[in-house]
């Protein structure tokens, strides 16, 4: 669902307001309400542990009779694709990501200084209108005829379609009249363009591109339907992999797939946050 | 300059440019002049549309899930944020929030499904505790006639989502310096949070949530395993046309997906328009 | 200077993406007239593109650990084995032809209505199987093998394995299970919430067969597509079904969509019955810890439904020799007997035992037993045949609109 993770330009500018600092002695609702969301949250992670290590776990056993690791081996060693499809999404994310970053970066600046923006900005929206499951099939003809279809340029394409606006609108508001003030400053005091983007425009923008990378890296990481069907099964990333296990095989193997695709986007949370802490202090 | 619109006109070939052609191949679709049993023009489809009786039934249903669970969620992001403040700046709120945003929805599903169903951790809890006897016991949470299921996974995907995008919104506009002047003026808190600070808030986040709605609307996994197969959500009675067995049932299915795509590409046009119009 | 770079990147990638496309079309005609022989050596060191189901850890072990490294080391074909299935095949194959392009896909897994599909459009490439050497071994006059869906094969589909629609339940919650279709609904009304047919390929097959027990005549369901035949037993089978509704799981009020749904309401002890095509399929379930180890597979009298499933070689592939080759290869008695170990897959053999070599004859006869599932030749004699592709379209449509939409 890329529209899930398509606006998040907003709760960028949380970061700096919300940055992590050491918990106040909280008063009891305050750490209720914590232990309510922690417990809410990290509820998934246990279960779904539980799933996969349990054996012969049914209706009433509230936990399983027995433990076994032979689920997890199973995935893990089923043979070395899903090592292949770790870096093949690696891959496609990475690419997706510094694409669609830098084309939003400077399709944003086009819009903004274009002389109907609002349309553009319009127009940005138009495709997250059709459910995803919909998009991949009607574009999939002209993808063929492209020769782009099983193709692992036709699936970067693809989630270009969906991470480029997104991206565009994401830097929508950095292209402000402040960000071209500066921009025409540097110019004054004697900057080429190259120059101004690099000394001046980029390190100005340089948190949003990092959170913007980490956004369109989520959304290709996460993608399906549009990469199964766009490569005609062919280009088999982790997550193409994990759905069809959790899609189609038993529980056990569902929740050993589901935690492999939840742990790699946790520990880029976690890194991401340290990044855009960065830059506040 | 010159370059600048070249940029322009290469990004709308690809958003607009795709999507749109990608309309017109299922309008073809439609009418009978692409696809696998075509035989030449036919209005035959559209004539058909309005014995299609189970398509309002799932117009109905994804419009209903859509508005009731973003509501939900607006609601209890708007709680939090304007009750709890000062809370969920402090450790752990800020990362803890970003925790649901990294659930695909179909993980989502299947931990609900594991969760909530008569013989779910759950029911298994209840049964220990002597709540109940058997599954058929255990409260319709999944797979029940009102989309509960559909519903809570929903919102327990997006909550965390518009609350952190209420947080930063409400440090955009300032809103505590707002609140301390008003509060200087007289007024309660209620007042101001009902006054000024819900509405600020919701109207720089339509847009947002506009979209997240349509997001929702045409959600897929969801759905297919919290979901009943009647009334079915759209994306689900789309695919089943197009996925299944039956060839003939082609025609059908890309008609329907063209009408949803147009109506929501209207609603979208309208939103941003409206929200460019009305900008704060 | 941003500007053009990215321009030059998008030209770039357009370049590289119609230079590294360079695909050929073959013709059918003089694929076909090639003996084994050459066939054989123009399919060496190829790819080939397989579409299949992957939903069943075992057969995508059977798959990626035997035959994909197998025809590797013999044959130097690199198989690539992709996720994909019915509609979307033959969408695809619809597409490429529109385009005038030839196909992704070189070799696709499909039984009888998808084949079905794949004739309606001409898809498949043949006759194929009176080229291949281990054809020899199939008895093509076995009903259950030479007629897909009341379709005869005529070579156009290569013979994989061969299975039964059986039920599965919990030997420990249940002493008794429904002996046949017509103990079935006294036992459901006793036994209320713990029944249930999936909305999809195997449910549609319970429904089937179902249908074929109430008529008490499965000849009636031989041949062409009958109307009378569908209307008559479709409708009673629905009257009971619409009868029963209150003492189905959940009170018939929904119906799993998909059969690993039902599968997870079964292990997890919510429903007391399950359904598998593969009639071997227990076994595996058991074996992973999924299922409980009391789960037993069987099938009710009159009998299920009995089909094969097969490869289908793409008439617009750009491999097809290497496509027959590894198609070849799959109903070699070897990958056959492999394919059949319970503790691999336990997918039924194509082959007729009596027609092979002597040690093979032996081998076969020897395998481990099934534990959980019945022996083959206890179900063999309550085999019904496919009836023709259009029963399972209509009992699709119609259970929705009958059964699932019927609210009373």
């Amino acid at each position: 669902m890329p529209s899930n993770q398509s606006t998040l330009d907003e709760v960028v500018r949380a970061n700096p307001d919300t940055k992590s600092r050491a918990g106040l002695p909280g008063s009891m609702p305050r750490s209720g309400l914590a232990w309510g969301l922690l417990l809410l949250f990290s509820l998934p992670f246990v279960l779904l542990l539980l799933l996969a290590l349990g054996q012969y776990w049914r209706f009433p056993d509230v936990l399983p009779p027995t433990y076994a690791l032979d689920a997890l081996t199973r995935v893990l060693s089923a043979d070395s694709a899903l090592a292949s499809g770790l870096l093949l999404s690696l891959l496609i994310a990475t690419v997706v990501a510094i694409v669609s970053t830098a084309g939003g970066f400077v399709v944003a600046r086009a819009i903004a200084g274009a002389t109907r923006p609002d349309r553009w900005v319009t127009l940005s929206y138009l495709p997250y209108a059709l459910p995803p499951v919909l998009l991949a099939v009607l574009i999939q003809p002209y993808f063929i005829r492209l020769h782009l279809s099983g193709s692992l340029v036709g699936v970067v394409l693809g989630l270009l379609l969906i991470t480029i606006p997104f991206a565009a609108l994401f830097f929508r508001s950095f292209w402000g009249e402040q960000a071209r003030q500066y921009e025409q400053l540097s110019r004054t005091l004697g900057c080429t363009q190259v120059q101004a983007f690099r000394r001046v425009l980029l390190p100005l923008a340089r948190p949003l591109l990092i959170t913007c990378l980490f956004q369109t890296f989520l959304i290709a990481w996460f993608d399906f339907g549009l990469t199964n069907y766009l490569s005609v099964g062919k280009v088999q990333t982790l997550t193409v992999q994990v759905f069809i296990y959790v899609g189609e095989a038993n529980s056990r193997l569902a929740a050993v797939a589901s935690l492999l695709l939840l742990i790699p986007p946790v520990l880029l949370l976690w890194l991401n946050r340290k990044a855009i802490v960065r830059r506040v202090v | 300059m010159k370059q600048r619109s070249l940029l322009l006109w290469l990004y709308a070939l690809l958003v607009v440019g795709l999507p749109l052609a990608g309309l017109f191949n299922a309008f073809l679709y439609s009418v009978g002049l692409v696809g696998p049993l075509s035989v030449g023009f036919t209005p035959r489809y559209w004539q058909q549309l309005p014995g299609e009786t189970s398509l309002l039934t799932s117009l109905g249903f994804s419009l209903y899930v859509a508005v009731v669970s973003v509501g939900l969620a607006v609601i209890l992001a708007l709680v939090l944020v304007l009750r709890y403040q000062t809370t969920l700046r402090h450790w752990p709120f800020p990362t803890l929030l970003y925790v649901p945003l990294l659930f695909p929805s179909l993980v989502m599903a299947f931990y609900l499904f594991q969760l909530l169903g008569g013989s779910g951790w759950l029911a298994r809890m209840a049964y220990q505790l002597h709540l109940i006897q058997s599954p058929a016991g255990f409260p319709e949470l999944i797979q029940d006639g009102a989309g509960l299921g559909i519903l809570l996974a929903q919102v327990g995907l997006a909550f965390p989502f518009f609350t952190l995008l209420f947080q930063s919104l409400y440090a955009d506009a300032r809103l505590d310096e707002l609140r301390n002047l008003t509060r200087t003026l007289g007024a309660s808190s209620w007042q101001f949070n009902r006054r000024v600070a819900a509405p600020i808030l919701l109207r720089r986040a339509a847009p947002t949530l506009v979209l997240y709605g349509v997001a929702v609307l045409g959600a897929y996994d969801i759905p297919l395993l919290l979901g009943r197969n009647y009334p079915q959500m759209l994306s689900l009675y789309i695919t089943t046309k197009l996925q299944r067995f039956d060839l003939t049932e082609l025609p059908m299915g890309y008609l329907v997906g063209f009408l949803v795509t147009l109506v929501l590409m209207a609603v979208i046009y309208a939103t941003t328009r409206w929200t460019q119009r009305h900008a704060l | 200077m941003f500007t053009m770079n990215l321009v030059r990147v998008i030209l770039f990638l357009s370049l590289l993406c119609t230079a590294c496309s360079t695909n050929e079309q073959r013709d059918p005609a003089t694929v076909l007239n090639q003996s084994w022989d050459q066939i054989d050596e123009r399919g060496r060191n190829q790819p080939v593109v397989l579409l299949m189901w992957l939903g069943d850890p075992y057969i995508n072990d059977y798959m990626n650990k035997y035959v994909k490294p197998t025809v590797k080391e013999r044959f130097g074909i690199d198989l690539q084995i992709s996720g994909g299935q019915g509609a979307q095949i033959v969408q695809t194959l619809v597409a490429e032809r529109e385009a005038g392009q030839p196909s992704q896909i070189d070799m696709v897994w499909i039984n009888g209505e998808t084949f079905y599909q794949l004739r309606q459009i001409d898809g498949l490439l043949g006759p194929v199987t009176d080229r291949m050497p281990n054809a020899r071994y199939v008895d093509f006059s076995n009903p259950f093998i030479g007629v897909d869906f009341q379709q005869p094969v005529n070579g156009m589909e290569v013979p994989w394995g061969n299975v039964q629609l059986a039920f599965i339940y919990d030997s420990q919650r249940i002493s008794q299970p429904p002996r046949s279709f017509a103990e079935l609904p006294a036992y459901i009304k006793a036994h209320p919430g713990q029944f249930t047919i999936p909305n999809e390929f195997t449910g549609m097959t319970v429904l089937k067969s179902w249908m074929i027990a109430l008529s008490g005549d499965p000849k009636l369901f031989q041949g062409k597509f009958r109307e009378d035949v569908y209307e008559k037993w479709s409708g009673e089978v629905f009257r009971q079904i619409n009868e029963l509704k209150p003492y189905f799981w959940k009170r018939g009020e929904t119906f799993p969509e998909q059969l690993s749904t039902l599968h997870q309401l079964f292990a997890n002890g919510e429903v007391a019955f399950t359904f598998s095509n593969n009639d071997a399929e227990v076994d595996n379930k058991v074996n992973l810890g999924f299922f409980p180890k009391t789960a037993r597979a069987y099938v009710p009298a009159p009998g299920t439904i009995q089909n094969t499933h097969y490869m289908g070689i793409i008439r617009t592939g750009q491999h097809p020799e290497a496509a027959m080759v590894v198609a070849n290869f799959l109903m070699s008695p070897e990958a056959q007997l492999k394919k059949m170990d319970p503790n691999v897959w336990g997918d039924h053999t194509v082959l007729a035992i009596n027609k092979l070599p002597a040690d093979y004859q032996t081998k076969f006869n020897n395998l481990p037993t099934r534990r959980y599932a019945p022996k083959r030749d206890l179900i063999q004699g309550l085999a019904f045949q496919e009836p023709a592709p259009e029963y399972m379209v209509r009992l699709y449509k119609d259970f929705r609109t009958k059964v699932i939409e019927n609210n009373k």
